[in-house]
């Protein structure tokens, strides 16, 4: 069955994209005409979604036409329980991003070129998330970088214009060097099987050396992991949160650190499992060391928006843990975790970023005491998001957590027991880590005596931008189900794949 | 007629191309040698066209090419020595450094 | 389905308190009130239908799966989970009634209000979940509901740092607590505690299995009930509101660890290591927190330690077995401490000061707060009638029946002896609070003019309260309410308890009147200063704590700058330098060139030649 929903979720934002890049109209007015372009693709992910989890297991919509025929590329797109709920969660940072553009354009100017990018990040990534053809999914997993080189190279840090461009050009060096990793194991693939389609090389893998298979887990590890980013490859990603606009952050750390994650999952869970199993155990280490690591790191950190950045490592390391466990558990945990992580996180980055509108930086320093007394609410959803992000049950972040430890509890019966018993209890310790340095950040900024200014408290327009991520966070704590439920399909699918 | 002659009056002429590049100074010579080197090569190419019986002559073919190629690159080259010629009044290919990528002026 | 309603209802009178609370200044108050009392009915509805020897209630389950065991969200309500949801809502309700009129006139009062009501929540949750992770949910929220009102008072460095503290505490229990819940349920295959309980008694679960899950447990249970040795955070978190330390840091929250222990008693019984290090824990925590009560200046922080002291004495009858004692001392203790820190609340209201030496002769300026409070001192100390002598009897009792006839005789001992020393504390400590309180002179040196009466919103609470204190003996002479075994009045301990109590109030009456109206515990001379000083046992565990995180922290931070970033910047300086030897190779000499050239061609027809 062909269906145009996944086509058009792609092609919707890439239109408006190129429309208001190009159109001589006002900015202003083409800001509109972005965020009434996403709310089309919102609502259409969001019934895509439904639909997915009520058909069950395997891929639905799936579309199928002729691209390269010469090489046996195919357009070929597809959306299963796991990619779902992540192109719901782009569809909604891209929205909550346009919401926030809509009346407060950047410093320097420029908002429908921004609210462009934006939209050319959404269809990137939601391409990303729906290719089933290798070269497809290569395609777009590099079209998302472009524009996010634009984003924080040209709406960077108004302050540090040279700093911006070295955080930028670092981002896209990093990452493209990870992505050619990516295309590597892309080709070995297609040398073995003779196929870029994901299924079709899903099913001939088994046919392939052993070696090849552990070797093409070995080259995506590497090459995602420098998305994700799993430690060491880290580096690149304080930094380009630090000197990227708020849009560009949220986008960031919301989507396209999940595209790594993302890829990791179907690549080493659907193509080359048992390649994987070799190699999982190293994930998982660097996942444990990136979770202590980066909560260190944000202990020592004086500025907020750094230690929101470095936190945000903490919690990939989680995702890297889950998916390194490679049993169904493990996938669960991990798709938990990446949207719970895009919510949470995107609303801290959100609340920086309003801190930052308010008074110019976002140094502890610059931001000063006393929060709660003045401007209420928005340190009260900043103490929220704070919760949610240490993983306090009953909001988001804790079942991802939850799982990916209870995950790590009892891994694949392929992989080192003990190890992961280790993993677990050191991951654990990054919990009460975590929980020490949030409470820190909310003692310093938001309790105490503050300067004595008042600052002017949440706005209509960043209520609504803001809403949607805290019903999320809240909504998933409470009823984790809505996103168990519909992942239980994938986890059964990879079972299957798994045992075979 | 044994293979080994031609092969090794052409190696001979190969090296003193070889050397006459490497070692003299004055670019007339350099081009010499240069055309030394071709034509060992030439003597290769006939040499083992006839070994081979080769049925399309592909080797004496190919040495055609060359010497066709060769007349041009002369042609060529000795315009671009008499324009170097003209412009510094000397031909010494060791002061000739100007390809080489400095930050600074070029000291000749 | 009612079970439900005691939590939901909460919720929704937080949410309303939240959204409405700011605009008109009645919504807050009557919010918090309306919607804690609607849960009061529920609760009595759900206990009134679930004391005795009913069926337990069952709701659920609601199964998710997680690909290995599925949650199942269920609800289980009998005798145990009904009476404590009968004394957390009960508390709850009369602490928000009671707060009304302490918080009067504070604008933070709605977000407070709010937080007591997700509190109460919570706790409800606690009591009534059957599945290990919801349990869990409730648990945590608990801890952050206590972290947000311990600073309250934000502007107060004590209560941030507290607030913090206890938080991170608790939390560092609560990792130990999610590996038990990991073990427990991979023991029993289920997460549910019925089916963990069942498993536990059917034999189905491993010594070894249950050991390790039971010590994971009890990491979490220590650490929110502020046992040795992660009891610190307690006495810290007394910055926070009074009536906040009447309902989490003494009725409810603090208590949940004994709960769930109980709850899980059947496993925890399989394992006898667990069993000792728990009577070792709270033999230590009983005797350690009543001698720093004993010369603790704080009202407050007397009771704290006073709390602490209590909680080790339910662990102690739940270390030997003392299912019903055990859960009969934590009801009883939540009424009595409650009303304490209710009527302690009442004090420094009036008062203006939490320091005991600030106070005195209250007796006749404050009369209910004073006859409450005499009621709360004597129930605490053990009195006859009062409810705290009942269930201490059964702690007592229980232990002294174990360590005759019993046959784990040397732990019972250590509870029994440890026990009888304790009680000789409490009443000394007990005594010499209420001594300084309401009798001697009145300092001249307190701030208010003239101490009042508080209002009745304050007093009300407490009068109930002290009718509960009084009137519970009753209950625990016969709990058959609780579908345990009545306790039989054990003669000889009580007797044995009796003269204990009775030395304790003898001393520190007579230290009293020997000094005249000053402070008894001065007679313990140079012990004194060391235990109102805690015997250093936080500072040395914050070093302790502290210090290898900061040096961690150090290393991180340097390894990022000095290591991190220079191998990132290491490329970019690498590529400039491989530019400038290939710059300097091109030297523009054509012969060098061709040199190189036919050089690199022989060596690599030679390595070929070698190769081949």
């Amino acid at each position: 069955m062909s269906s145009l929903v996944l086509d058009a979720l792609v092609a919707l934002p890439a239109l408006g994209a190129l429309l208001a890049a190009a159109v001589p109209a006002s900015g202003h007015r083409l800001v509109w005409f972005s965020l009434g372009l996403s709310t089309v693709v919102l609502g259409l992910s969001i019934g895509a979604w439904v639909a997915v989890v009520d058909s069950g297991p395997g891929f639905h919509f799936e579309s199928d036409a002729s691209w390269i025929e010469p090489i046996g590329v195919r357009w070929t797109l597809g959306l299963d329980s796991l990619s779902a709920p992540l192109v719901v969660v782009t569809a909604l940072l891209s929205w909550c991003c346009l919401v926030s553009l809509v009346r407060r354009a950047p410093d320097c100017g420029g908002s429908r070129q921004l609210a462009a990018l934006v939209l050319l990040i959404e269809a990137g990534s939601i391409g990303t998330f729906v290719a089933l053809d290798l070269i497809v999914f290569f395609v777009f997993f590099e079209l998302v970088l472009i524009p996010m080189w634009f984003v924080i190279a040209d709406w960077g840090d108004s302050h540090d214009a040279e700093g911006r461009r070295r955080a930028a050009t670092r981002f896209l060096v990093v990452t493209v060097v990870g992505s050619a990793l990516v295309l590597v194991a892309f080709l070995l693939l297609r040398s073995e099987t003779g196929s870029f389609d994901l299924t079709v090389v899903a099913d001939r893998v088994r046919r392939i050396d052993h070696g090849r298979q552990v070797a093409i887990a070995a080259l995506l590890l590497v090459g995602f992991g420098a998305k994700v980013p799993v430690w060491p490859l880290h580096f690149w990603l304080p930094d380009a949160h630090s000197k990227a606009p708020t849009v560009g952050s949220v986008l960031l750390a919301g989507v396209l650190l999940k595209l790594g994650t993302y890829g990791l999952l179907r690549f080493w869970y659907d193509v080359v499992p048992a390649g994987a199993l070799e190699v999982a155990p190293y994930l998982g280490g660097l996942g444990v060391v990136g979770i202590v690591y980066g909560a260190l790191a944000c202990l020592a950190q004086p500025d907020l928006k750094r230690m929101v950045a470095y936190s945000s490592i903490g919690h990939m390391g989680f995702v890297a843990l889950a998916i390194s466990t490679m049993t169904p558990q493990g996938l669960l945990a991990a798709n938990f975790a990446n949207v719970a992580h895009g919510a949470i996180t995107g609303l801290l980055f959100f609340l920086v970023g309003g801190l930052k509108d308010r008074l110019g930086g976002t140094t502890f320093d610059t931001i000063g005491r006393g929060l709660y007394g003045r401007a209420p609410r928005l340190a009260a959803l900043f103490a929220v998001a704070a919760m949610a992000s240490l993983g306090l049950p009953g909001l988001a972040g804790f079942w991802g957590e939850m799982l990916t430890m209870l995950a790590a509890f009892s891994p694949n019966p392929a992989l080192p027991q003990t190890t992961y018993l280790v993993l677990m209890a050191l991951a654990g310790l990054g919990v009460v880590l975590t929980t020490g340095y949030f409470v820190v950040a909310v003692r310093r900024i938001c309790q105490g005596v503050g300067p004595g200014d008042s600052l002017s408290d949440v706005a209509s327009d960043e209520w609504l931008a803001w809403a949607p991520l805290v019903l999320v966070t809240v909504g998933l704590g409470v009823a984790p189900m809505a996103m168990l439920w519909s992942a239980d399909g994938g986890a059964s699918l990879v079972s299957a794949v798994l045992s075979r | 007629m044994p293979i080994l002659y031609p092969l090794v009056v052409s190696s001979l002429l190969f090296a003193t191309g070889t050397y006459v590049v490497m070692a003299r100074r004055h670019a007339v010579l350099v081009l010499m040698g240069v055309e030394l080197m071709l034509n060992a090569v030439n003597l290769n190419l006939v040499t083992f066209d006839a070994y081979w019986h080769d049925s399309l002559d592909s080797g004496q073919v190919l040495a055609l090419f060359t010497i066709a190629i060769a007349a041009a690159e002369i042609g060529l080259g000795l315009a671009i020595v008499l324009l170097v010629f003209r412009s510094r009044s000397s031909i010494n290919v060791d002061e000739l450094r100007e390809l080489a990528d400095r930050d600074e002026a070029p000291t000749a | 389905m009612t079970a439900l309603l005691v939590v939901a209802l909460p919720l929704l009178g937080a949410a309303v308190a939240l959204v409405g609370g700011h605009r008109r200044r009645l919504v807050a108050p009557a919010a918090a009130c309306v919607s804690c009392g609607a849960a009061w009915v529920c609760s009595l509805l759900v206990a009134a239908a679930h004391l005795g020897d009913a069926a337990p209630a069952v709701v659920g389950p609601y199964v998710i799966g997680t690909g290995g065991i599925p949650l199942q969200a269920s609800l289980y309500v009998d005798q145990l989970s009904a009476s404590m949801l009968l004394l957390a809502t009960t508390v709850a309700v009369l602490v928000q009634i009671y707060s009304v009129a302490y918080l009067r006139g504070d604008p933070r009062y709605p977000s407070y209000a709010a937080l007591v009501s997700i509190f109460t929540a919570s706790m409800a949750l606690v009591v009534v979940a059957d599945d290990l992770f919801v349990l869990l949910v409730g648990w945590e929220a608990m801890g952050a509901c206590s972290y947000f009102l311990i600073s309250h008072h934000w502007e107060l460095e004590e209560a941030r740092a507290g607030a913090v503290k206890a938080f991170v505490m608790t939390r560092l229990g609560d990792v130990g607590l999610l590996f038990g819940i990991f073990v427990a349920g991979d023991a029993a295959g289920s997460y549910r505690i019925t089916d963990v309980v069942q498993a536990a008694s059917s034999g189905g679960i491993g010594r070894t299995q249950a050991t390790a899950a039971t010590l994971l447990l009890l990491c979490g249970i220590v650490g929110k009930s502020a046992q040795f040795p992660l009891h610190s955070w307690l006495p810290d978190a007394m910055p926070g509101p009074t009536p906040i330390s009447a309902l989490i840091h003494a009725a409810t929250m603090v208590a949940a660890g004994v709960y769930l222990l109980a709850r899980l008693l059947p496993l925890f019984m399989l394992s006898a290591t667990t069993m000792t290090v728990l009577a070792v824990i709270a033999a230590v925590t009983m005797l350690g927190g009543a001698l720093m009560a004993l010369a603790a200046d704080d009202l407050k922080r007397v009771l704290a330690w006073s709390t602490v002291s209590q909680l080790a004495y339910m662990f102690a009858a739940l270390s030997i077995g003392g299912y019903s004692a055990g859960v009969l001392h934590l009801l009883s203790h939540g009424a009595f401490k409650a009303l304490l820190f209710l009527a302690a609340g009442s004090v420094i209201h009036a008062v203006g000061s939490q320091r005991l030496d600030s106070m005195g002769g209250l007796r006749s300026s404050m009369p209910v707060t004073f006859a409450t409070m005499t009621v709360g001192f004597a129930a605490l100390a053990g009195l006859p009638p009062f409810v705290g002598f009942f269930s201490k009897d059964a702690v007592l009792g229980v232990a002294g029946e174990a360590a005759f006839h019993g046959d784990a005789q040397a732990r019972a001992w250590l509870v029994l002896v440890v026990g009888l020393v304790v009680e000789v504390l409490t009443a000394a400590y007990a005594t010499r609070a209420w001594l300084m309180m309401f009798f001697g002179r009145r300092r001249s040196d307190v701030a208010r003019a003239e101490p009042h009466e508080s209002p009745w919103f304050m007093s009300g609470p407490l009068l109930v309260l002290a009718i509960l204190s009084t009137l519970g003996g009753v209950a625990v002479v016969r709990p058959g309410f609780l579908g345990v075994a009545p306790e039989p009045f054990h003669a000889a301990t009580a007797l044995v308890s009796l003269l204990a109590v009775a030395v304790g109030v003898a001393f520190s009456a007579s230290e009293w009147w020997r000094l005249d109206g000053h402070d008894p515990s001065r007679r313990l001379g140079p012990l004194r200063p060391a235990l109102a000083a805690e015997l250093g046992y936080d500072r040395a565990l914050m070093s302790a704590v502290l210090s290898p995180v900061r040096v961690a922290m150090r290393t991180v931070v340097a390894s990022e700058s000095d290591v991190v970033e220079p191998y990132a910047r290491g490329v970019g300086t690498g590529a400039s330098w491989a530019n400038r030897f290939l710059r300097w190779l091109h030297n523009g000499d054509l012969q060098r060139y061709v040199t190189a050239i036919v050089f690199g061609a022989v060596a690599v027809a030679v390595v070929v030649g070698i190769v081949q």
